[in-house]
C-alpha cells in the first residue's frame, strides 16, 4: 500500500458495508443503511462515521486511500427486478427469435413440470429488428449490409423511445464490419442512446451467446453508467488520487469507464469477492476448501472454492439470461434477514422469498413495517440484543418484533410467539442449508470437507445452526464477518479478460504470425490500461489461455499456456497440453488427430499489494474482561429459555475459548454459540468455531 | 419445501442426500462429456443422447434429464444386454447395442454398456445410448420411407463386446465402423461414449471408496422406495376405474390411411395398469417396438404425474404394461421397418396414453406439444471433400402444450423430446457443415389458439454451399394439427401445421409426407414445425394479451378477429373494445350451439 488507507466499499441491498484498511494498522468496519435511489447518500454516510472514528475529515480519509473499490448490486437488481432500459435490437434478417427461442431447450428440474413459466425476455419481439447482409463461417461476406434495414429500425427505435441499442450480427466474430456500420449508423442518428455490439461485448463463436451477452450489456450499462457517474464525481470532488475501481464479476477490478460500457461484467459485482477473502482468512488455520455464506438483508449468497481455487463460470444461465463472459459462481437464494414470514395459501409457515428491505424493513426497525421478518424472529429469540443499534443508527424494537410475530404467524397458528419465532428461524436455516447442498453436494462435493466461512452481518445468528444442519465441523468467523466482501475487494487487484477468436488447424504449418498478433494485441492492450491505471511494469502479469478441440468437435478444452512468442516447439507443447487436459477431463485422448485452436483468452492482472490480516494479543484473562452478563436465549422449539452469557468480542484476545451455549457481540455482528459448540479466537481475527464434545 | 419423507432405513439424511448428489453428478459429467467431446452434431449440439447407471440387478438407479425417446427403453434394454452375457460379464468389458429386437429404440441409438467392478463384484453399470448420424442402409442418416423391412434399414447390431476385459476389439469395431457414413464422427462418437462410461465409473469408484458398497447400496435402496412411495401416492390420487383415450396418426406417405391408437388405463388404489391397442404393423419405417413403446407410455405417464427428478426404476414400480399383441404397430415384431418410430408413432402413443390419464385426472390436463417433422441433410463437403450427414435437431423444435397455468413454451417441442433437446447454436452449425440456415424462428399464428395460447413452432430455412445436398423429410404433424384442451378450438388451422417447402428455381412445392430431395447451391428448403395445442376457450383470452400478440407478431390481425374474437384498429395500437364484445358474444353462443 502506497498510502496510509485503501478503502472498500460494497453496496448490499440493505446495508452498505465498508472496509477501512491502514498500512500496517487496523481494519476498521463501518456499516450504513443503502440507498438504492442514490448510492453517494450512503456512502457519504459510512465516511462520516470514519472521520467521526478517525477524528480526521472526510477528503483527507479519502486523500490518504491509495485505492477506493466499490462492489454494487445495481446490475445485478436491475437484472433480477427486470428494471433496465428499453433495449433495441439489431439482428441478422431471420435469425431475430434466437433469444427466445434459447436453443429450443428447457431447462433442467423442470422437465415435466406444467407451471415452469419461459425465461423473461429483455427486448420484446417488435423491438427485435432484422437487417440483411450476411458474413459466412469463412468470414466472407454472402450478402451486402443492407442500410436501409437499419435506418428503419433506427425510425422504429426512436418512435418506440428506445435507450439502448443492442447489434448482433451472424459471424460477427469473424468479420465485425457490418456490425461496425450499423454501430455508426446508430450512434449518427439515436445520439446519446447507449450502443454497443456482440463483435466487442464477447468476440467468441456462438450466435446466441453472444447476442444474449450483448443484449445483456445493452439492458444494464445505461444504469450502471448513471451509478458510476456519480459515484466517480462524489469521490473525485472529495480529492481522490486516482480514479474509483469497481468490482467485476470476474473477480478482478476495473475503472468506471471500462465499467459504464461492459455493465454484463459486473453482474456479481459484490459477492463474487467472497471466495477470495474466505481463501484468505481461512490461510493461517491451513484451510484450502472453504464455503462461505453471507446473509444480508434481502439474500444469501453462497460461495465454493475448492483447494484455493475459485470457480470461475462461462458460458452459464444467470437468472435464466444466457452469459458468454466469465464469472465467480456465485449461488443466491431470496434468504435473508429481512424475509418475510407469513402463513401460505395452504396453511403452512413460510418464509421469504419476498423481503422487507432496508426500508420499511423488519418489523422491529420501527419504521413501519408490519411484517414479521428472520430478524424480528432473532430479536424474540434472545440471539439480538434488545436494544441493538443496527448499522449505527437502528435501534431494535423488541416489543414491535413480538408483537408482529404474533400477529402473523403465532396468532394464525395458534401457537407461541416463541415456538413462531424458533419456526420462523429453522425454516429459514433450513431454505439456506439447501442452497448450500445445491453449490456443494449436487456438484459432487461433500460440504462436511469444507470449512463454512461466515460473512454478512445477520449470519453469525445462524452459522451453527447451519453447521449442525449439514454435519459441517469447522467455522471461521471473522471479526469483520459482516464486511467480508468489501475485504475481498480491498484484497483483490485489478483484472481484465480479452477474448479473440481465430479458429485454425493448430500444427507447425499454422498461421503462427496471426496467432502472435492476436496475442501481443490483447495484451498491448491490457498493459495500456493498466499502465494509464499507474500500474509499473512489474506489477503487471499475463495469464493466456487456449481453447481448443479436435477436428470436428464442437465443444472446447481450456489449455493454459506459457507467455511469450509461439514457435514451432511451444506448438508442440501445447499440443501435448491438450491432449494430457483431454485425457484428464474424459477419460482418453486421440493424439494421432488433428487439432484446432478456436477461441484465445488473455488475462491481464495488475496485482495490488494486500493489506494484512491482524494480529491480535493473547492474554488469558480476555474472557473474565469480556463477560458481559447473561441475556436468555431459546435454542430449540421446547421453549423453555436458557441463561446464556453474552461476551464483548473487542475485548476477547487470542486464543481465548468460549464454550457454548453463548453469545458473542462483535460491533457489526453477533456470533451465537449453540449448545455443543466452542469458539475460540485466533490471532489473525478469526473465531474458529468447533464442536467440543467431540 | 422439500417434502420430509420418512425414511425407512437407517441411512443418515445427509449422506443419502451426498449419495444422490454423487449419482447425479456421475450422470451429469457422462452427458458433459458426450457432449464436449462428441463429433456429429446430433451428440454435442442437440443432446439427442441418454445417460444412465443401473446398479447389479440391473435396475436403473438413475436417468438424466435427457430425452423422454429413451425414458423407458433403457430400462427392459439393459436387462436384454445382460441376460444375453449371462455370467460372462467381466472387469474391462464394454458392451454395444442397437437391435430393437433386443429392446433397442432405433437402429440410430446406439447404446454402450459399462460393468462397473469395486473389489472384483460387478456393482453398477454404466450407460451411454447416443443417436449416431448413419447407421449404414440405403438412405444417409437411416430414415428410408422406401423399406420394407428393418433389413432395408441399416445395420442391426445385437449385443456385442467391444472391449473384452479392457481390449478393444479393433476386428469388431472395424465392422461397425465399416458400416457407416462419415467414419470419422462416427468414431468419434463411439470415443465420446467410452469416455462418458468410463467418467461415470471413475466418480462411481470415488463414491464407493468413500462410503463403501452397503452403504451406497442402502441409499440407492432408500432412492428407489422414495421414487416408488410418490408415484404410488400419486397414483392412489386417482379414483379407481378405467379411463380410456385415443390419438389419430396421419398418413405421412405410406397409403394404409389415419390410424389409431388407443389406451386404456386401470387405477386399482396406489398402482395402474396400462394397456395399449394399435392397429396390425405396416410394411413402412412407423413400426415401434417394445422398449420404444414403453418410452412413449412411460412419457404418458409423466405428463400426469409431472414428478421432479431424481428419475429411478422405483417410480414404475406400481405401473404396469401391457403393449398389445406381437405384430401391431405399438408392439412390433421382425421384420418390422421402424426408423421412424422414436418420433412417429412414438408420440401418437404418448397422446393416447396423456388423454388416458387426462379422463382420470382432468385438473392435470395439458394441452399437447407438437408432433416432429424434420430433416436429415447429407452430402459431399465442397472444402474437404469429405461426406458429411446429420439429423438437423433445429428442424423439428415445435411448440409446446399451453396448460391451465400459462401459454405454451414457444420452440420448446417436440412432444417426444419435451424440452430436452438443444437446437444447436446457428454458428456452430455453420462451422461444421457446409451451410447457409437463412432463418430459424417463430412463425405467425402457429400456437393453437386458446384462452392460453400453445406455443409457436419453429422454421428453419436451408441453403447448401457449393454442392448439391440430400434432404430427407421425416415424422408427421403436417396434416392433423396438435390437440388442444379445455375447450381450445384452432380456426386457422393450415398456419398450425408443420410441412417441408423447398424452392427449386422460383417454384415453391410444399410437402407434406415423407420424401426425400435435392437441392443446389442457391436453392432453399423450409422446414416448419407445428405450434402447441391452445387451453380453454380463445374468446376468453384477455384482449390485451392478444394484442401483445399481435404487436409481437405471434398473432396475424386476421387471427385475432376470426380465433380470439378480438377487434384491432388497423394501427394496431388498440382494440376496438364494442366490436371486440360483440363478436365474442358470437363465438361463445356459436359454442354452445
Amino acid at each position: 500500500m502506497k498510502q496510509r488507507f485503501r478503502l472498500g466499499v460494497d453496496a448490499g441491498g440493505t446495508f452498505t458495508d465498508f472496509v477501512l484498511a491502514e498500512h500496517n494498522g487496523p481494519l476498521r468496519l463501518f456499516k450504513s443503511p443503502s440507498t438504492p435511489e442514490d448510492g453517494t447518500k450512503a456512502i457519504a454516510a459510512g465516511l462520516q462515521q470514519m472521520a467521526e472514528a478517525l477524528d480526521m475529515p472526510v477528503s483527507q480519509i479519502v486523500q490518504n486511500c491509495d485505492l477506493c473499490i466499490n462492489g454494487t448490486t445495481v446490475a445485478l437488481n436491475a437484472l433480477i427486478e427486470l428494471k433496465g432500459v428499453k433495449v433495441g435490437l439489431l439482428c441478422t434478417a431471420g435469425h431475430e427469435d434466437s433469444i427466445e427461442i434459447r436453443l429450443g431447450h428447457k431447462e433442467e428440474g423442470y422437465r415435466y413440470d406444467a407451471s415452469y413459466p419461459p425465461a423473461p425476455q429483455l427486448v420484446p419481439r417488435h423491438l427485435r429488428r432484422p437487417v440483411r447482409g450476411r458474413i459466412l463461417a469463412d468470414g466472407s461476406e454472402h450478402e451486402a449490409l443492407n442500410e436501409d434495414d437499419i435506418l428503419a429500425a433506427i425510425e422504429h427505435f426512436r418512435r418506440e423511445q428506445v435507450q439502448s441499442v443492442a447489434i448482433s450480427f451472424v459471424w460477427s466474430v469473424r468479420n465485425p464490419a457490418h456490425e461496425a456500420r450499423a454501430r455508426e449508423l446508430v450512434e449518427q442518428h439515436l445520439p446519446g442512446v447507449f450502443v454497443c455490439s456482440g463483435s466487442e461485448v464477447y468476440p467468441q463463436v456462438r450466435e446466441y451467446t453472444r447476442t444474449s451477452t450483448t443484449v445483456v450489456n445493452a439492458y444494464l450499462s445505461p444504469v450502471m453508467g448513471r451509478y458510476v457517474q456519480r459515484i466517480d464525481a462524489f469521490f473525485a470532488e472529495l480529492g481522490a488520487h486516482s480514479p474509483v475501481r469497481y468490482y467485476q464479476s470476474n473477480g478482478g477490478l476495473a475503472v468506471g469507464d471500462i465499467m459504464r460500457e461492459r455493465a454484463v461484467n459486473a453482474i456479481n459485482s459484490g459477492p463474487a469477492s467472497a471466495p477470495q477473502a474466505g481463501l484468505y482468512i481461512a490461510r493461517p488455520f491451513g484451510i484450502d476448501n472453504v464455503i462461505t455464506v453471507d446473509m444480508g438483508g434481502t439474500s444469501f449468497d453462497i460461495t465454493l472454492a475448492k483447494d484455493g481455487q475459485t470457480n470461475l463460470n462461462r458460458n452459464i444461465d444467470f437468472l435464466r439470461h444466457r452469459i458468454g463472459v466469465p464469472m465467480i459462481h456465485v449461488e443466491t437464494l431470496g434468504a435473508g434477514g429481512g424475509s418475510i414470514a407469513h402463513i401460505n395459501t395452504f396453511g403452512m409457515l413460510q418464509v421469504g422469498p419476498h423481503s422487507a428491505g432496508a426500508s420499511p424493513g423488519p418489523a422491529c426497525y420501527g419504521k413501519g413495517g408490519e411484517h414479521a421478518t428472520v430478524t424480528d424472529a432473532n430479536l424474540a429469540l434472545g440471539y439480538l440484543r434488545p436494544d441493538a443499534v443496527l448499522g449505527g443508527t437502528i435501534r431494535l424494537d423488541q416489543p414491535k418484533a413480538r408483537q408482529a410475530i404474533s400477529a402473523n404467524v403465532a396468532e394464525p397458528l395458534n401457537i407461541s410467539v416463541e415456538r413462531a419465532a424458533y419456526g420462523i428461524s429453522t425454516l429459514v436455516n433450513l431454505n439456506m442449508a439447501n442452497g448450500i447442498r445445491r453449490i456443494s453436494i449436487e456438484q459432487g462435493y461433500d460440504p462436511r470437507d469444507f470449512a463454512l466461512i461466515c460473512a454478512g452481518g445477520a449470519t453469525g445468528m445462524h452459522i451453527t445452526a447451519l453447521a449442525e444442519e449439514l454435519g459441517i465441523h469447522t467455522v471461521l468467523v471473522p471479526k469483520f464477518a459482516s464486511c467480508l466482501c468489501a475485504f475481498g475487494q480491498v484484497i483483490s487487484d485489478v483484472k481484465y479478460n480479452y477474448l479473440a477468436s481465430a479458429p485454425m488447424r493448430l500444427d507447425r504449418e499454422a498461421d503462427l504470425v496471426t496467432l502472435n498478433r492476436l496475442f501481443r494485441e490483447m495484451e498491448d492492450k491490457g498493459h495500456r490500461h493498466l499502465l494509464a491505471d499507474g500500474f509499473a511494469l512489474d506489477d503487471i502479469r499475463v495469464h493466456r489461455s487456449l481453447e481448443m478441440r479436435y477436428l470436428g468437435q464442437i465443444h472446447e478444452c481450456t489449455v493454459d499456456i506459457a507467455n511469450g512468442v509461439i514457435d514451432g516447439d511451444s506448438v508442440d507443447a501445447i499440443l501435448q497440453a491438450f491432449h494430457r487436459r483431454h485425457e484428464a477431463l474424459f477419460t482418453y485422448a486421440e493424439p494421432h488427430n488433428p487439432v484446432e485452436l478456436v477461441n484465445l483468452e488473455c488475462t491481464i492482472t495488475g496485482l495490488v499489494d494486500k493489506p494484512a490480516l491482524p494480529r491480535l494479543e493473547s492474554d488469558d484473562d480476555g474472557v473474565a474482561q469480556a463477560h458481559d452478563g447473561f441475556r436468555a436465549m431459546l435454542f430449540d422449539a421446547t421453549g423453555s429459555w436458557v441463561e446464556t452469557p453474552v461476551y464483548r468480542g473487542e475485548k476477547l484476545r487470542a486464543g481465548n475459548r468460549i464454550v457454548g451455549p453463548a453469545a458473542i457481540e462483535e460491533p457489526t455482528t453477533t456470533v451465537i454459540i449453540r449448545p455443543g459448540w466452542q469458539a475460540v479466537l485466533h490471532e489473525s481475527g478469526s473465531y474458529q468455531l468447533t464442536r467440543w464434545a467431540e | 419445501m422439500t417434502q420430509v419423507h420418512q425414511a425407512a432405513s437407517t441411512i443418515d439424511p445427509i449422506t443419502l442426500a451426498v449419495v444422490r448428489g454423487a449419482l447425479e453428478t456421475a450422470q451429469r459429467e457422462m452427458t458433459l462429456t458426450l457432449e464436449k467431446t462428441g463429433r456429429s452434431s446430433v451428440f454435442n449440439l442437440a443432446h439427442d443422447y441418454s445417460n444412465a447407471l443401473f446398479d447389479h440387478l440391473p435396475e436403473m438407479i438413475l436417468q438424466g434429464q435427457d430425452i423422454p425417446i429413451h425414458l423407458g427403453s433403457l430400462i427392459p434394454a439393459m436387462k436384454a444386454v445382460a441376460d444375453y452375457f449371462g455370467d460372462d460379464i467381466q472387469d474391462g468389458d464394454v458392451i454395444y447395442h442397437n437391435d430393437p429386437v433386443y429392446q433397442g429404440s432405433h437402429i440410430l441409438d446406439c447404446c454402450m454398456y459399462k460393468p462397473v467392478f469395486y473389489q472384483g463384484e460387478l456393482v453398477f453399470w454404466t450407460v451411454c445410448k447416443g443417436h449416431l448420424t448413419d447407421i449404414g442402409g440405403p438412405v444417409p442418416a437411416g430414415y428410408n420411407p422406401a423399406a420394407k423391412e428393418i433389413y432395408a434399414e441399416g445395420l442391426r447390431i445385437p449385443p456385442v463386446k467391444l472391449w473384452d476385459q479392457g481390449r478393444r476389439r479393433d476386428d469388431v469395431v472395424n465392422l461397425l465402423l465399416s458400416n457407416m457414413r462419415a467414419r470419422r464422427d462416427q468414431e468419434g462418437d463411439l470415443n465420446a461414449q467410452f469416455g462418458a462410461c468410463r467418467v461415470g465409473e471413475r466418480n462411481l469408484i470415488a463414491l464407493l471408496d468413500k462410503y463403501g458398497v452397503a452403504t451406497v447400496r442402502a441409499a440407492i435402496a432408500e432412492l428407489k422406495d422414495m421414487a416408488d412411495r410418490h408415484m404410488r401416492s400419486l397414483i392412489r390420487s386417482i379414483p379407481d376405474g378405467s379411463y380410456h383415450g385415443a390419438a389419430v396418426l396421419e398418413d405421412a406417405g405410406h397409403g394404409y390411411g389415419e390410424l389409431t391408437i388407443q389406451a386404456q388405463i386401470t387405477v386399482r388404489d396406489d398402482s395402474v395398469h396400462i394397456r395399449v391397442q394399435s392397429p396390425p404393423q405396416i410394411p413402412y419405417f412407423i413400426n415401434s417396438y417394445a422398449g420404444n413403446s414403453m418410452s412413449g407410455v412411460y412419457l404418458g405417464l409423466m405428463m400426469f404425474a409431472q414428478v421432479p427428478p431424481p428419475y429411478n426404476a422405483g417410480l414404475y414400480r406400481c405401473v404396469t404394461v401391457d403393449l398389445g399383441p406381437q405384430g401391431t404397430l405399438c408392439n412390433a415384431a421382425e421384420p418390422a421397418p421402424h426408423v421412424n418410430c422414436t418420433t412417429t408413432p412414438m408420440e401418437t402413443l404418448t397422446d393416447a396414453v396423456r388423454k388416458a390419464f387426462e379422463a382420470a385426472a382432468p385438473e392435470r390436463v395439458t394441452a399437447s406439444w407438437g408432433h416432429a417433422s424434420g430433416i436429415n441433410i447429407a452430402g459431399v463437403n465442397p472444402a474437404t471433400g469429405e461426406q458429411y450427414v446429420t439429423m438437423v435437431l433445429a428442424s423439428i423444435i415445435s411448440g409446446a402444450g399451453a396448460t391451465q397455468y400459462m401459454d405454451g413454451w414457444h420452440a420448446c417441442g417436440p412432444l417426444c423430446c419435451f424440452g430436452a433437446l438443444s437446437s444447436g447454436d446457428i454458428e456452430l452449425l455453420e462451422y461444421a457443415y457446409p451451410i447457409i440456415i437463412h432463418r430459424y424462428g417463430l412463425i405467425e399464428d402457429s400456437g393453437g389458439a386458446g384462452q392460453q395460447r400453445g406455443g409457436s413452432g419453429t422454421v428453419w430455412e436451408v441453403e447448401p454451399i457449393g454442392h448439391d445436398m440430400t434432404v430427407i423429410a421425416f415424422g408427421e404433424g403436417r396434416q392433423i394439427p396438435t390437440m388442444g384442451a379445455a375447450g381450445a378450438r384452432d380456426v386457422l388451422v393450415d398456419q398450425k401445421l408443420g410441412r417441408l417447402e423447398v424452392e427449386h428455381d422460383g417454384e415453391l412445392t410444399v410437402h407434406r409426407q415423407n420424401i426425400i430431395t435435392t437441392l443446389k447451391p442457391g436453392q432453399r428448403a423450409r422446414n416448419v414445425n407445428p405450434g402447441g395445442g391452445g387451453f380453454g376457450q380463445p374468446w376468453l383470452r384477455a384482449p390485451q394479451r392478444v394484442l401483445a400478440d399481435v404487436k409481437n407478431g405471434l398473432v396475424s390481425l386476421l387471427a385475432a378477429r376470426s380465433e380470439y374474437g378480438v377487434v384491432i384498429r388497423a394501427d394496431q395500437q388498440d382494440i376496438d373494445a364494442a366490436a371486440t364484445a360483440a363478436l365474442r358474444e358470437e363465438m361463445s353462443k356459436g359454442a354452445q350451439a
